[in-house]
């Protein structure tokens, strides 16, 4: 086996013991369980995901924007709604559903901008050091004590709610995080051996940070990123809640939420229902980046 | 991160080594050079609210004044707000008055100062009341659960926090009101004033667990994490458990002592995140708090009072940055007696 499989991988990124000294069975279940706590938050999101993209494409829901007010507060599994409808009558299933669209579209759109622009901060500023460490890391400390709600707020106040203001006020968030763990991180590989052969023999520097030092801090980025995806869903749904983010009538979980506050003590499944789609979905995205985390060995 | 910040601390220490020194002088020494690279900081958070404000359209007078207003009464207001001056005189202007302790009136006419010094001090007792509580909690669950890694203890704290880091601040709020507020009537739905401790306590507890339950998540899986590595790896921790001490006093004495500095520095980072968990909250609950000014005053276009919050929250995080390094300083032996063992 010249090639190691991920098992093999798997087992020495593990607890220290002597592979004779634990037995056969333990091993297994601890293969399994490890198996089971990737796979499981995986496949709850690939399915919320065929749920939100690909359902609306195979079968006609039922609008998201509008309904009928004579088939108000539907009763979940009534005929045509499934989950029921809310006050007005809007079909409840299909408002999570395009409301999911938009979180997830929101979700991942931010993290790639926080991810391409906090990296190349963070990396820059780990990999030269001196004055470019010195102007990089005072921007992100000003980005960081800066709250950025303010800014997202402001931004949708005066440019107006939509979808794409939401992405670019949420990436004020993104970049200075993904910059101070990307920073942090190339200062610890630049520190590494293979770093110093590379420069050593000549290597350019964007071929290190290329080569050597991005593959490197990759896997933590990663894993991060899968919380940022987390995090970023959690405060959309902030900002559609607080009536900054995507603007009615289109659905979204946030608004959701928002909406069925008015009526939280007569009727708190109107709450209820967005606010427990949210939490299977962060949950699912936070047990997906620990068991990453564990499979790759990052701290 | 801490690591970094350490052996920083370290060299300062160490490389004033050779003269005798006070025991607390390398703490000061460190109050004294954060406080120096704050100010760029605070200057630059400024900086980008009054921009961002400024970017508004300009329609403070108009709205004050409302829609019949003549051109030339939105004018003037416009004169006496000094909304059209540039944006650096306005800027300049601000900053100087602002260091002269004074932060202006909103566009309502009132006095920022009066403001602030009004609700500040009920956003901060909230903040600290979920702080102190979740650092609390943390410090108790993590111990139990990192006493034996996999446990039932452990298992039921990693799904606990799991539920923390996931849920949003303002769903789990709502949770608590129909729980604790409308069905078992303990607490108001919406927060009267503060007046007093017993009021505190009432008013401020269900806002405090909103915020405070996601703290408690991210500090119980930090604590935890930590407290399980330095009991699997640490020498010192090898020879305590040699000589016989009980393992309570090892986990509590050797490795949590120790786990507690990476506690801080993430205490410390996390301050600033804070104010948007204040804000929302306070609003949920009506908490008359800085966080509930904030949203009112940029809904209504009000740079002076968004300007003033901000400048606030910016001098809490820096603080708050500052007293983990302190803390650190203070903790650490290495530090406190200003010894470079490396």
């Amino acid at each position: 086996m010249a090639v190691p499989t991920p098992d093999a991988l798997l087992a020495t990124a593990a607890a220290p013991p002597l592979p004779s000294l634990v037995s056969t069975r333990r091993l297994r279940s601890q293969r399994i369980g490890r198996a089971l706590r990737l796979w499981v938050p995986a496949g709850i999101l690939l399915l919320l995901l065929a749920i939100c993209f690909v359902l609306p494409l195979a079968v006609t829901m039922p609008s998201s924007t509008s309904g009928d007010i004579i088939y108000n507060n539907e009763a979940p599994f009534s005929p045509g709604h499934l989950l029921g409808t809310n006050v007005q009558g809007v079909d409840i299933f299909s408002q999570l559903v395009y409301g999911g669209q938009v979180a997830f579209e929101v979700a991942f759109s931010v993290t790639a901008i926080g991810m391409v622009i906090g990296v190349t901060l963070g990396v820059a500023a780990g990999y030269f050091g001196g004055w470019v460490d010195g102007v990089l890391s005072r921007l992100l400390d000003i980005l960081i004590a800066f709250p950025a709600l303010v800014l997202a707020l402001v931004i949708a106040e005066g440019l107006g709610p939509s979808e794409v203001h939401v992405i670019w006020a949420l990436s004020v968030f993104a970049v200075p995080a993904f910059g101070r763990i990307s920073r942090g991180a190339t200062t610890t590989v630049r520190g590494l051996p293979y770093v110093t052969a590379a420069r050593l023999s000549g290597t350019r520097s964007w071929r290190i940070i290329g080569r050597h030092i991005l593959p490197n801090i990759m896997p933590g980025i990663v894993t991060f990123s899968l919380l940022g995806v987390g995090v970023v869903i959690i405060l959309e749904g902030a900002l559609d809640f607080l009536g900054y983010g995507i603007p009615l009538p289109e659905a979204s979980w946030g608004s959701m939420i928002a909406q069925g506050q008015q009526i939280l003590t007569a009727q708190p499944e109107y709450v209820l229902i967005p606010s427990i789609v949210l939490l299977i979905t962060v949950v699912a995205l936070n047990t997906l980046g620990d068991a990453l985390r564990e499979r790759w060995g990052v701290q | 991160m801490a690591l970094v910040q350490q052996t920083q601390l370290q060299r300062e220490a160490g490389a004033r080594n050779g003269a005798r020194r006070l025991t607390g002088s390398p703490a000061l020494r460190v109050v004294g050079r954060r406080l120096l690279a704050a100010v760029p900081v605070l200057v630059g958070v400024t900086f980008l609210t009054f921009s961002v404000m400024s970017a508004l359209p300009n329609d403070t007078a108009q709205a004050v004044l409302g829609l019949n207003a003549s051109p030339a009464a939105v004018a003037a207001l416009n004169h006496t707000l000094g909304l059209d001056q540039p944006f650096w005189q306005r800027y300049w202007h601000w900053l100087v008055n602002v260091l002269h302790g004074n932060f202006g009136t909103t566009v309502q006419g009132a006095s920022v100062n009066h403001e602030l010094a009004v609700h500040v001090p009920t956003t901060l007792g909230l903040l600290l009341y979920a702080l102190v509580v979740s650092v609390a909690l943390a410090v108790i669950v993590a111990s139990l659960a990192a006493r034996r890694p996999n446990g039932i203890a452990d298992r039921i704290s990693l799904a606990v926090s799991m539920l923390g880091l996931s849920t949003a601040p303002y769903v789990f709020a709502f949770l608590l009101i129909i729980v604790f507020a409308v069905k078992l009537s303990w607490f108001p739905v919406l927060s009267g004033p503060v007046t007093g401790p017993g009021s505190f306590f009432e008013n401020l507890t269900l806002p405090a667990c909103s915020i405070g339950f996601g703290l408690f998540a991210i500090y119980t899986r930090l604590l935890r994490a930590d407290m399980v590595e330095q009991m699997q790896r640490e020498d010192y921790i090898v020879t305590a458990k040699a000589k016989g001490v009980p393992p309570w006093r090892v986990l509590l004495r050797h490795a949590l002592r120790n786990s507690v500095f990476n506690l801080i520095t993430v205490i410390g980072l996390n301050l600033g995140g804070l104010v948007g968990a204040a804000a929302i909250i306070e609003t949920i609950f009506q908490v008359q708090g800085i966080g509930n000014d904030l949203l009112t005053g940029i809904s209504n276009h009000d740079a002076p009072l968004v300007e003033g919050i901000t400048l606030v929250f910016a001098l809490v995080t820096v603080l708050g940055n500052l007293l983990a390094d302190l803390a650190y300083a203070v903790l650490d032996p290495r530090i406190r007696y200003g010894s470079s063992n490396s």
